[in-house]
């Protein structure tokens, strides 16, 4: 097969997704508290933000972006995954961010196309 | 600092190692803990990317099928199902407790994916996502968003509801073309 790309250019790299996952939280949320009022505008504005930086990539995948937004009260939150796909192209990468008055859940799934 | 360096370095010895992946799920890593100011995040991920894997298995090479669409599609309404029968038989009747329900994510995850595989959809990859979470009065909101042709890509999700907690189960299916 020609390949003339490398997987640093079209694999899943999870140091870059978290990376992109984490500035998006704290641009959307940074340092607020919780408003009730204000969850719809920041989880829309954390999946749309991780989306348009991943696709800025210019990586042959589709993304699958779920956000959570959680207020802190001592409330439990388990959440898991399973997946049926390529474990050599496909990937996954899901990051816990927290603030002093809320939890705030971003899992990203590349599936290659 | 140091010891964050050292961590790093054994994880990328790790996934450049030459251990052929294990099939599917299994290895998670969770490690990388940032901290600014007032927030901490956490990342994990799936330890064994195969794209690292020089003895993963020999590339076959197909004919071309000149399939341009799925010849079936992912049936959302028998998914939902699925997903109402197994998040109902297993969370209806149950209280909240932090281990059981750390299992419980799991096990569900597993029973989803196997029934949903069972519906033999050939060209498409499932994710399934469960959460378990306790009520206490608290708000909070999940989201998604996904890059996709949504002329073929779907999704299916249900959730249940008790005194103590709450289930949400929610199943992706990308068709692989």
């Amino acid at each position: 097969m020609d390949d003339f790309q490398t997987d640093e250019e079209t694999g899943f790299v999870v140091e870059e997704v978290s990376k992109v996952i984490k500035e998006s939280v704290e641009a959307t949320i940074g340092k607020n508290t919780y408003q009730h009022s204000r969850v719809n505008h920041w989880s829309a504005g954390v999946v749309e933000q991780c989306l348009s930086q991943l696709s800025k990539m210019g990586k042959p995948f589709k993304y699958i972006v779920t956000c959570i937004i959680m207020q802190k009260n001592g409330a439990g939150l388990q959440t898991a995954s399973a997946c049926f796909w390529d474990n050599s192209t496909d990937g996954s990468c899901a990051v816990r961010w927290e603030n002093n008055s809320m939890y705030c859940v971003v899992s990203v799934f590349g599936l290659s196309i | 600092m140091s010891d964050l360096l050292k961590d790093k370095s054994q994880r990328r010895e790790k996934r450049i190692g030459k251990v052929p992946s294990e099939a599917g799920h299994g290895g998670r890593g969770k490690e990388t803990t940032g901290k600014t100011k007032d927030s901490v995040s956490t990342v994990s991920y799936m330890d064994e990317l195969g794209h690292h894997d020089d003895n993963a298995r020999m590339a076959v090479t197909m004919e071309n099928t000149y399939q341009l669409g799925p010849y079936k599609r992912f049936p959302v309404p028998a998914v939902t199902d699925i997903l109402k029968d197994v998040l109902t038989s297993y969370l209806q009747q149950e209280k909240y407790e932090v281990e059981w329900s750390q299992k419980m994510t799991k096990t569900i995850c597993e029973v989803i994916r196997a029934r949903v595989k069972d519906l033999m959809i050939p060209r498409y990859k499932i994710v399934v996502l469960v959460h378990i979470g306790q009520l206490t009065g608290q708000s909070m909101q999940i989201s998604s968003r996904c890059l996709w042709d949504a002329s073929n890509d779907t999704s299916a999700s249900y959730s249940i509801k008790n005194s103590s907690l709450y289930g949400v189960a929610t199943v992706f299916a990308v068709y692989f073309e």
